[in-house]
């Protein structure tokens, strides 16, 4: 693996279980991470705040506050990278995290070294550096994907990273059929075992922010049993 | 197959390689049901047997009586006519018997239409007994020995019924006082005969359609009386199939002195199935938790550890080997674990995508096996898109080439291979995809290939565990995970005769749903899942709303 981390990337880590904290803290930081605890839900938000955080890690168990109502806070005025632990895999947590916000999610035992690769695809995604075409129009969607901008009707959308990678990748090749694979692989970074409902919550995010009715998509369509595409 | 998500036999109908036999004893055992009589049938048949008794009975007393009753009634009516045509034989007679003269007197009798009279003689001046009759049809020689012996020779008036020249008849004799004469007066009952046929055939037809009549009321009131009993065999059928939530309603019985306590226990019974099932289903999920927490903690220790492996002493790197090691054991394990208690707290989920096999088959061997195995398949499968749920088709794969790589020098092939119906399948009967995992290793000897599949079971060369040995848990997940597609699969030999074994997993070739949202694929059901993998029918599609939450 690239150990081509930027200096000082700050992981804001919320986690109750003094334990785990302790020992994934040290995993992380040993990939070169620089990482900041926080013990409950609330702690967190304030130190959200305070200073400047690159990746967001959140339990979902957490007491008081859970991961969810964190991850709503957070998103609210923020679109950093969010990935949410779960000891259970079951749908219904992981839909619900997505549907939180959250960019990504992550099942315990957290083997540390995934984990530093996932937050390196995310962070390498979080900042578009290819140079596809300067400004992309979609009736009266318009995408700016060197600047990032997305705007409908001139007024621009604010979009998170993971949305607008999503989006420009669909964008980037106007009415081609993109699977959930392909999507997984080009905006996750994940093979062809990842998780597609990455994907589906995502993209159901994506049309209710660019879509004038997000029950009747006329631009991000899905395509009868085989994936979505973007359409003029 | 019964459909309990998990007893630890389940693993058995899943690992049975396509077999004749089976056939066979399904054939018989549906033959030999189909000569058992229901319940229902036995109620029918019983009301229809009494129905026809009492028919027979009935009808064979109203024969007898009418015919005695009409058979009275003209012997009566014949006597008394008899007795007064005597005393009128008597009464006209003179001194002397002259045959021309009773001839005479007979045929003014009255009532001597179509019954014929006879007048026997005996002793009528001589030894020859001298004959008159009004009917040449009707003479002495055609009545009956004994009627003539007891009326001429003992002089006593008899009656009696006979057959002559075809007919039925009935004869009167008196002795006429105060002389020789006897007198027979002769009646045809062809009537009375005629009658009591037809009534006899009147009455068979009665009873036949009373019997049928009463094998259709049997019918009727028995789906009446049988019908509690078939809604508790429907409640039950849909609790096997996993709906707990089914009851009967109490309050329907409730006034059925007979049923309700039946009721009420049945509720129970299912009450308290449903609540086992969410405890183990909640212990299940809880365990998770607790376990997966420390394991974290753990994992990412020995990690930090192993980052520093190159600074410890060598003994110290000795055991943090040891440690990794085990803890993979321990992790895989503890995934396991719960997998199965998952299956059999009934609380698995199919999540069905449309899956690109043979690219998704050659994306998992490249991910799980260190070395490269050729993957070889059918080029009629090239671009098959089937319904399958792909984790699961990845534990599988997973575990069949980890299997490979520990009992054998890893997988030496994959095949994928499309297998059409042979009409000797019972269990699978459209196309299926054979995907099949071969070795060079020792192979597994013919006891074994069940029981391999069978959980904590590590085939007969177990007694080598390794520190990198697998637990035996791998086996018995892949069947469950096969099963829940409504798959199967087995070991056999390599098809290419050479040593070592070929692991096959069986999947059923289902059309991926034309779903509006490919994410509709995965909402499927526990319950849903088990339909699907007991009829391989797809579920329709069901739009979960729970899911439409405000983000």
């Amino acid at each position: 693996m690239g150990e081509t981390v930027a200096v000082g990337t700050r992981i804001l880590y919320v986690e109750d279980d003094h334990r785990i904290r302790g020992a994934v803290k040290l995993a992380l930081e040993d990939e070169g991470w620089q990482v900041d605890e926080s013990e409950t839900g609330e702690e967190a938000i304030a130190s959200f705040g305070r200073a400047p955080t690159d990746v967001v890690l959140i339990d979902i168990m957490l007491p008081g506050m859970d991961g969810f109502e964190v991850c709503r806070s957070i998103r609210r005025h923020s679109d950093v990278p969010i990935i949410m632990v779960t000891a259970r895999a079951d749908t219904h947590d992981v839909v619900a995290g997505l549907e939180a916000g959250a960019d990504d999610y992550m099942t315990k035992p957290l083997q540390p070294k995934e984990l530093s690769a996932r937050i390196r695809a995310m962070l390498r995604r979080a900042r578009p550096s290819q140079p596809g075409n300067p400004r992309l129009q979609f009736g009266e969607l318009e995408i700016v994907p060197q600047e990032g901008v997305v705007s409908r009707n001139g007024v621009q959308i604010h979009l998170t990273k993971t949305e607008f990678r999503l989006l420009v990748e669909l964008a980037n090749s106007p009415g081609k059929v993109f699977s959930r694979e392909d999507l997984l692989e080009k905006v996750w970074g994940h093979g062809v075992f990842g998780d597609g409902r990455l994907v589906d919550v995502h993209v159901r995010r994506l049309r209710t922010k660019v879509e004038a009715d997000p029950a009747n998509p006329r631009h991000v369509v899905t395509v009868r049993g085989l994936g979505y595409k973007l359409q003029p | 197959m019964n459909s309990s998500a998990g007893s630890p036999s389940v693993a058995s109908p899943s690992v049975v390689p396509p077999s004749r036999d089976s056939e066979d004893r399904l054939l018989l055992r549906q033959l030999y049901r189909g000569l058992q009589i229901g319940l229902r049938g036995r109620i029918t048949l019983a009301v229809a047997l009494v129905a026809l008794l009492l028919s027979v009975v009935l009808s064979v007393t109203t024969v007898t009586v009418a015919k005695t009753t009409l058979l009275n009634a003209r012997e009566d009516g014949l006597s008394n006519q008899a007795i007064a045509n005597a005393e009128t034989i008597r009464g006209g007679l003179g001194s002397t018997i002259e045959t021309a003269d009773l001839q005479t007197l007979l045929s003014s009798l009255p009532g001597t239409g179509a019954p014929s009279i006879v007048i026997g003689t005996t002793g009528v001046g001589g030894n020859e007994p001298t004959t008159v009759s009004v009917d040449a049809r009707y003479g002495i020689d055609m009545l009956p020995p004994d009627l003539i012996r007891k009326v001429a020779d003992d002089r006593e008036g008899s009656i009696m019924r006979f057959r002559a020249g075809g007919e039925s008849l009935l004869a009167v004799g008196i002795a006429v006082p105060d002389s020789d004469l006897s007198y027979f007066q002769v009646n045809q009952l062809d009537d009375i005969d005629t009658a009591i046929r037809s009534l006899s055939l009147t009455l068979v037809v009665a009873a036949a359609a009373a019997t049928l009549i009463a094998m259709g009321l049997g019918f009727w009131a028995s789906k009446y009386a049988l019908q509690p009993l078939t809604r508790i065999g429907d409640a039950a059928e849909a609790v096997a199939l996993g709906q707990l939530d089914t009851r009967i309603d109490y309050d329907d019985y409730a006034a059925d002195p007979d049923l309700a306590p039946l009721v009420a226990n049945f509720n129970d019974m299912v009450s308290a199935l449903q609540e086992r099932i969410d405890r183990d289903a909640r212990f299940a999920s809880d365990v998770s938790h607790e376990l997966r927490s420390p394991l974290t903690t753990l994992n990412a220790s020995i990690e930090v550890l192993a980052n520093n492996r190159d600074t410890m002493p060598e003994r110290s790197q000795k055991a943090l080997d040891l440690l990794t090691l085990d803890m993979q054991r321990f992790t895989q394990l503890v995934e396991d674990l719960l997998e199965i208690s998952r299956f059999d707290a009934g609380a698995v989920r199919l999540e069905l995508d449309a899956v690109t096999l043979v690219p998704t088959i050659e994306a998992a061997v490249r991910m799980v096996s260190k070395s490269t195995v050729p993957v070889e398949s059918d080029p009629a499968l090239e671009s098959v898109v089937i319904a399958c749920d792909k984790r699961r088709l990845m534990r599988i794969l997973a575990n069949y080439l980890d299997n490979a790589s520990k009992y054998a020098d890893g997988a030496t092939g994959v095949f994928v291979d499309l297998h059409e119906p042979d009409g000797v399948d019972i269990m699978l009967s459209g196309s299926t995809v054979r995907i099949g995992v071969e070795d060079n290793g020792p192979g597994v000897p013919e006891t074994e290939r069940t029981k391999i599949f069978d959980r904590f079971n590590r085939g007969d060369q177990g007694g080598s565990r390794g520190i990198d040995m697998g637990v035996g848990l791998g086996l018995a997940l892949a069947a469950e995970h096969a099963r829940l597609q409504g798959g199967r699969v087995w070991v056999e030999d390599r098809h290419d005769g050479g040593q070592g074994a070929r692991f096959v997993l069986e999947l059923p070739m289902i059309e991926p749903l034309e779903a509006d949202d490919p994410e509709d694929l995965a909402s499927v059901t526990a319950e849903e899942a088990e339909e699907f993998a007991l009829t391989g029918q797809l579920p329709a599609i069901r739009i979960d709303s729970g899911t439409e939450r405000p983000s």
